[in-house]
């Protein structure tokens, strides 16, 4: 008996552990999908940069006002900043005192090192930072940059992920001339209030803060980001309290969700669209006839209304809403499969068979992938699908070995840049945008002369000329614009959301 | 051979007794009741399903059980009544065929063995011993992954599962046989080894084939039904009772119908064939029987 009761004991001790074990200072983040790589100087994925961001400084940052996340930006390692009256030449003055881990002095040098280290590498990140022609280094706390020409948003690139400055001294892992990407694919190196101290594939990441941090020791002492692929684990080790934060949970769970009270879910407006690459390059998507009619096939309504709850707007363009540049009355495709059907006759692809890839970042594309499958047949064309971990759908994209693939979008800097240039400007194929590796090169000289001019009214009038012959020539299937919905533990306090940082934490001034 | 003789051959009225025999056993009466309702269930799928399997209905989406949907509607509105018994074809068909392929080639590659003896016997047991070593889903799971997700690739990694079975257990009693006074007579009389496996060895193993095959038909499902439900094998939109299962339980908190069916279809299917086959297979045992 006596031996019953003991291992009654331990098992309700085993049981209730984890519900009692809430460690005041430990942050446990629930997410869908795996870490790509931690290198700021390569990544373009918002989940990389969940664990990256936070490791490291920037020149400037995004203000918080009144506790929302703002697309003005204020100093962080510079202190101040000055520009010439032709927007061409920037002139910053960084902080004194900043000390990367192994006491190497974030200073000029260290902030040309790290833009010029993403400019070499020329993958996704140098795009943000593109603007950039020269620097110099005038004393060793000014650093001037030159300007290729007047960008608008060149402040607010500084603040994305591809702008951390990365400590200089990374160069000794470097192997045959890689700079250091083998190595910091895999580690962080910054000044910022976190250091990555644990990355288990498929299981979890940890970042451990920095308690003499020059902008103040974060409220938490430990930031864990368990990659759980099911939407239902998520929700269920949230309700337990293993977790403090779900990402991503479907939305037929978010009601259940609601009627717990140690949970809150806030809804944010987001700027995130999901949407179909369409690879332009494999030979029965080269027809542009075949790829509307792909558009034509799509229930938008129905996935809208059903599948998201009506959590999310039919895409107008490339561009969301909320973002300067949409274009309301552009024209939309909806579902029309007489119409579709005509197209692919016309196009002689009767009887098309295709591949869809998808993984399971998003945790309602399992459902969009099968709406299509059963909307694609609708119109004739065969749908197999295929699913597969993030990161290894990501190197298929990156090499375009794929026939059309589920993917989200959002921006890091309030600037249409972000999509129009990103997205068709044909140098950009692959990972660091134009994923449907499209090229038009009317579209091509439209964006580019778009970016380089400042006036707002003239860049407006180029794109939409753009988005014109985009909508005509269909290399995406433009889904949907989301809310972005995030359940965390009631005790939970001082996340702030920003659409420029979707699915990032403030881990530096969360608390708990 | 004509019909007539055929009845009188006493292998025949082996199986006449044996029917009888099983018919006083309870269990093997329930066993028989289920395989042979599933076989109906699966035949008829196309006219008892009230909805198509596959057809997407966004707005009947995560409907609970009633007198339109009996079991209730997937995330995609599909019913998920109609997708059970057409759930049922599929795994019934998988069964079939691989126990069918499986036992064949199972018995000839054992009978062989066991006949022929020596090197070859050695060679090809050992072969099967690495086979049989490795958990049946672990090497079902690598061979499905290496060709591929698909319906076909795991039909085929279970059936190279269920070979060795086959083969070391036909082999065990074609050693016995092959010490018979009848063999040494065919051999006498010029029979080649072709000939006697086939006439002679086969034929006295079948019963025991019988009996593993039918153990084996609930095994096979199962090992089917879990390759779909970690995604190698049935893909989307197929109905296989496995794939349901996978997506319904990411929705099992809230909407619990969703996996509970096609689990259950699974549960009586599997159960439905090993009692069946424990019946047989005492039926079978001619210690038991005479």
């Amino acid at each position: 008996m006596k031996k019953l009761w003991l291992s009654l004991c331990i098992f309700l001790l085993l049981i209730a552990g984890p519900a009692v074990a809430e460690d005041k200072t430990t942050l446990v983040v629930g997410v869908s999908s795996d870490i790509h790589t931690l290198d700021p100087g390569v990544s373009s994925d918002n989940y990389d940069w969940r664990q990256i961001y936070p490791c490291y400084d920037r020149l400037v940052k995004y203000k918080v006002v009144n506790g929302e996340g703002s697309t003005e930006v204020e100093p962080q390692a510079a202190e101040s900043w000055t520009v010439s009256d032709d927007g061409t030449v920037w002139t910053f003055t960084i902080r004194q005192g900043i000390t990367f881990n192994d006491g190497t002095p974030l200073d000029a040098e260290a902030v040309k090192f790290a833009f010029n280290r993403t400019l070499t590498i020329g993958k996704g990140p140098a795009d943000n930072i593109g603007a950039i022609e020269s620097m110099t280094v005038i004393d060793p706390y000014t650093l001037e940059i030159k300007l290729k020409n007047a960008y608008g948003p060149f402040l607010q690139t500084l603040a994305t992920d591809g702008a951390s400055i990365v400590n200089p001294n990374v160069m000794q892992h470097e192997k045959d001339g890689d700079l250091a990407q083998a190595w910091l694919a895999e580690n962080t190196d910054g000044s910022g209030p976190f250091t990555l101290t644990e990355w288990t594939r498929g299981q979890r990441a940890v970042l451990e803060a920095k308690p003499d941090y020059w902008g103040g020791a974060p409220n938490i002492d430990t930031a864990i980001v368990r990659f759980m692929s099911e939407s239902a684990d998520r929700r269920m080790a949230l309700e337990r309290g293993d977790i403090d934060i779900a990402e991503n949970i479907l939305v037929d769970q978010i009601p259940a969700l609601e009627k717990n009270p140690d949970i809150v879910v806030k809804r944010f407006p987001s700027q995130l669209v999901e949407y179909v690459y369409i690879n332009c390059q494999k030979p029965a998507l080269s027809d542009k006839r075949v790829r509307q009619a792909l558009n034509y096939a799509i229930d938008y309504q129905g996935i809208i209304d059903y599948v998201l709850q009506g959590n999310g707007v039919q895409m107008r363009g490339p561009i969301p809403k909320g973002m300067w540049g949409h274009k309301e009355d552009l024209f939309q495709y909806s579902l029309n499969v007489a119409k579709a059907k005509e197209l692919l006759k016309e196009a002689g692809a009767e009887g098309l068979s295709l591949t869809l890839i998808y993984s399971d970042r998003r945790a309602a594309w399992e459902q969009i992938a099968t709406v299509m499958q059963s909307n694609f047949r609708d119109i004739g064309v065969e749908l197999n699908l295929e699913l597969m971990a993030n990161p290894t759908l990501r190197d298929r994209v990156d090499k375009g070995d794929f026939e059309l693939c589920l993917g989200a979008w959002s921006p890091d800097f309030a600037d249409p840049y972000m999509f129009m240039n990103f997205w068709f400007e044909s140098d950009k194929w692959g990972l660091p945008g134009n994923r449907s590796f499209y090229k038009n090169e009317e579209v091509d000289t439209l964006v580019k002369k778009a970016a380089v001019l400042s006036d707002q009214a003239e860049r407006v009038k180029l794109y939409n000329e753009a988005q014109e012959i985009i909508m005509e020539d269909a290399p995406y299937i433009f889904l949907y614009q989301v809310q972005t919905i995030v359940p965390m533990r009631k005790n939970v306090t001082g996340y702030v959301y920003n659409p420029m940082l979707e699915s990032m934490y403030n881990f530096e001034t969360i608390a708990k | 051979m004509a019909i007539a003789t055929l009845r009188h051959h006493p292998r025949f009225r082996e199986l006449g007794l044996t029917v009888k025999i099983l018919g006083r056993n309870p269990l093997a009466v329930a066993g028989g009741i289920i395989i042979t309702a599933m076989i109906l269930l699966a035949t008829f799928a196309p006219l008892l399903a009230p909805f198509d399997p596959i057809g997407i209905s966004l707005s009947d989406r995560l409907k609970p059980p009633s007198g339109n949907h009996f079991f209730g509607t997937d995330e995609m509105g599909r019913d998920i009544f109609s997708r059970v018994l057409y759930g049922a074809r599929i795994s019934m068909v998988i069964g079939l065929m691989v126990v069918g392929i499986a036992g064949g080639l199972g018995t000839l590659i054992g009978a062989t063995a066991g006949f022929i003896g020596g090197r070859i016997d050695n060679f090809i047991m050992r072969l099967m011993d690495v086979m049989l070593s490795f958990p049946s889903l672990v090497l079902a799971m690598a061979l499905a992954a290496a060709m591929g997700p698909s319906l076909t690739s795991a039909v085929f990694a279970v059936t190279v599962v269920m070979i060795p079975k086959f083969a070391r257990l036909v082999r065990g009693e074609a050693l016995a046989v092959r010490e018979m006074p009848y063999i040494a007579a065919a051999r006498v009389s010029g029979a080649k080894n072709g000939w006697i496996i086939l006439h002679h060895v086969i034929p006295n193993c079948i019963s025991t084939v019988i009996v593993l095959g039918t153990l084996t038909l609930g095994d096979t499902i199962l090992v089917a039904a879990s390759l779909s439900f970690i995604g190698l094998g049935a893909q989307p939109p197929t109905p296989e009772w496995g794939a349901m299962i996978s997506v319904g339980r990411k929705f099992l908190m809230d909407q619990w119908w969703y996996a509970t069916f096609p689990g259950l279809f699974i549960l009586v299917t599997v159960i439905g064939f090993n009692v069946l086959g424990d019946a047989l297979r005492d039926v079978l045992d001619p210690r038991i029987r005479r």
